[in-house]
């Protein structure tokens, strides 16, 4: 059988169930990189351009770490998945980037999903189902068997890749763990910061926990159309938890150089300020050492707790 | 006991049962933190030996080595113990500035309460580091920093974004003549407006402004933060070791409700602590792994990230 290699970043933690079962359909093996680690990353930034995010730089590792094993690489560019909206130049750029900075690689599927002409999922499977010699029907059969929406990728989340002891409490405190899926979900570039904060007593929650309409309804909320689809779903569950008083405190995971966080940041915390919510960004980068988040994360928390003696405080109505 | 572990500086503080402050030691950290330590403990058994610490609490970048060596009854970040003890110093205060070695914080308080808080990002740009970097390229005394720059009476402009954009422009003005003094104050004119954008953005700034940490001994600094601000600026007496005041206080209301401490005595400087580095080659991660050991006992080891070393 032949081995289809996804590399664990970037947009894997948003669609690696559905492009398993679809590849798994059309009788592949399906091959994804371990965990980042620390020889993934240095890899990563020795082979990508220097200018580039830190999830950039480490989806070159874990291309690296996949080359030898696969006959395929599946790096979609993924132009746009709603009408009028866009993704960060750099998810549009990923194979194109890879392919000029890493040598020896397999061939790449880079199919492009582009929902402003036309071509959403089905036309770019098929494309895929043309260059691996499988049949239209066989690429449509599978692609209807392995879609089951947010759903299966919330199960995924939890069942392999949140930490174990993830699980919600009731009389835990609430809090909104903000950014890009490819942060959030690798414990690597965010410190085990998920593991920190349920040490702490804390339940987290993720803008993936609210649904795409609730998001989509709150993300209209700001005063010009967001054309960034990741924005969308970022600012939509922050403005929905704050406006509705939904948690106790939120914390943004922002990567050193993203163009979007740096928008996104200022957006959520003025909202967050004009509702009483406290909020704290934390920027990551390649740094490993984690006395600095820890103590960040440690005096978010105290100032959570001691708000809560504070006589105009606004208690969570979960 | 309060001991604070910072980058550049170790302060140790003794209060009494009415949070009064009856001994200080600031001492410099000089990248050897378990040393400085001992030598800190040594100068309070040998000037108050007789007296008996009933609780010690530890706070700063190295709060984590500080507990263990002594055996911490409060371990608290920086944030917490700079606001217990600002609130203990004057309990009006809405806005505390706390700029230290590495990093720099805003701390908003209403009512008693922290309610807000910033610190720096990934750039340490504007912290005690850069002025001691800067006061030895100009070959002053770093004591003396804040005084010249209050001579002078046309400041320059600099460029205080980034440390290392500063630093070319400090020595471009130099090169073209200016007076030492009027480049001493431009710097922390632009230290300040750097402050107050980056680590003060969005912060609703509201009087009494405590300003503390080591560089609010920076007489130059707190001028630029007077006229910057329009407000007065209040340095309390022992700006230097608040944290270490706050970490005490906690530690004293925690033994208060706990009963017992976990200090180990002030003869600990008489024992042998090795510090031996560790790299684990269990995975790709590689990890460097610290083992403290007192005498031959293992005391604490740290540093993995797989739970497979930690005690």
């Amino acid at each position: 059988m032949k081995k289809i290699g996804i590399p664990r970043g970037m947009l894997y933690y948003e669609y690696f169930p559905i492009w398993k079962d679809f590849f798994e359909g059309i009788g592949f093996e399906v091959i994804s990189s371990n965990r980042t680690n620390k020889e993934i990353m240095d890899r990563g930034i020795l082979y990508s351009v220097d200018e580039a995010c830190l999830p950039v730089k480490i989806i070159h590792g874990h291309v690296d770490f996949l080359k030898d094993k696969v006959d395929f690489l599946f790096i979609p560019k993924i132009m746009s998945i709603y009408k009028r909206e866009y993704c960060c130049p750099k998810i549009i750029g990923l194979a194109e980037m890879i392919r000029n900075s890493l040598d020896d690689l397999p061939e790449i599927l880079d199919v492009v999903y582009d929902f402003n002409k036309r071509r959403g999922p089905e036309k770019a499977y098929k494309e895929i189902a043309k260059t691996l010699g499988v049949t239209e029907r066989q690429s449509s059969r599978s692609l209807k068997k392995a879609d089951k929406g947010m759903d299966r990728l919330l199960d995924w989340l939890k069942s392999d890749i949140l930490p174990d002891n993830y699980a919600y409490r009731k009389d835990f405190k609430d809090l909104l763990l903000l950014g890009h899926s490819y942060i959030l979900f690798d414990d690597f570039i965010n410190m085990k910061v998920v593991e920190k904060l349920i040490d702490k007593d804390i339940n987290v929650h993720f803008p993936e926990d609210i649904s795409d309409d609730i998001a989509r309804k709150y993300s209209n909320f700001t005063k010009k159309r967001m054309f960034w689809t990741h924005g969308r779903r970022i600012i939509g569950a922050s403005n929905y938890v704050i406006m509705n008083h939904k948690v106790d405190g939120i914390i943004y995971l922002s990567s050193f150089g993203c163009g979007l966080d740096s928008v996104f940041t200022h957006m959520v915390s003025r909202q967050a300020a004009k509702y009483g919510i406290p909020f704290m960004n934390l920027t990551l980068d390649e740094q490993t050492g984690e006395a600095g988040i820890n103590t960040r994360l440690e005096a978010f928390l105290d100032m959570m707790k001691w708000r809560d003696s504070h006589k105009d405080h606004i208690s969570s109505f979960r | 006991m309060g001991i604070d572990v910072g980058s550049v500086s170790t302060n140790l503080v003794l209060i009494d049962e009415q949070d009064n402050l009856v001994y200080k030691s600031y001492l410099r950290t000089q990248g050897r933190p378990l040393d400085i330590l001992k030598k800190g403990i040594k100068e309070i058994s040998d000037q108050y030996g007789e007296y008996k610490i009933a609780g010690v609490g530890a706070t700063g970048s190295g709060r984590y080595l500080a507990s263990v060596l002594v055996g911490a009854d409060v371990v608290k970040n920086e944030i917490t113990c700079h606001a217990v003890a600002a609130l203990a110093n004057n309990p009006e205060v809405k806005t505390i500035i706390e700029i230290g070695g590495q990093d720099s914080k805003i701390i908003i308080i209403e009512d008693g309460i922290v309610v807000d808080f910033a610190m720096n990002t990934v750039c340490a740009a504007g912290t005690g580091s850069f002025l001691d970097r800067q006061a030895l390229r100009l070959n002053m005394e770093i004591s003396e920093f804040g005084r010249i720059a209050l001579n002078s009476s046309n400041p320059v402009r600099i460029a205080g974004r980034c440390a290392v954009f500063a630093e070319s422009d400090m020595i471009h003005k130099q090169q073209l003549g200016h007076n030492q003094e009027d480049i001493v104050k431009g710097l922390c004119d632009a230290l300040v407006r750097n402050y107050l954008s980056n680590v003060g953005k969005g912060k609703t700034i509201k009087s009494p402004i405590l300003f503390q940490g080591g560089v609010a001994a920076n007489e130059g600094i707190r001028e630029s933060f007077k006229m910057e601000l329009g407000e007065e600026i209040y340095v309390p007496r022992n700006f230097d070791v608040m944290g270490a005041i706050g970490a005490a206080i906690l530690s004293r209301e925690e033994v208060s409700s706990k009963g017992y401490t976990r200090f180990k005595g002030t003869d600990i400087y008489k024992q042998e602590y090795k510090v031996k580095p560790i790299d684990c080659n269990g995975c790709s991660n590689l990890c460097e792994i610290l083992e403290i050991r007192e005498n031959d006992e293992v005391l604490a080891r740290y540093g993995d990230k797989c739970g497979k070393w930690s005690l």
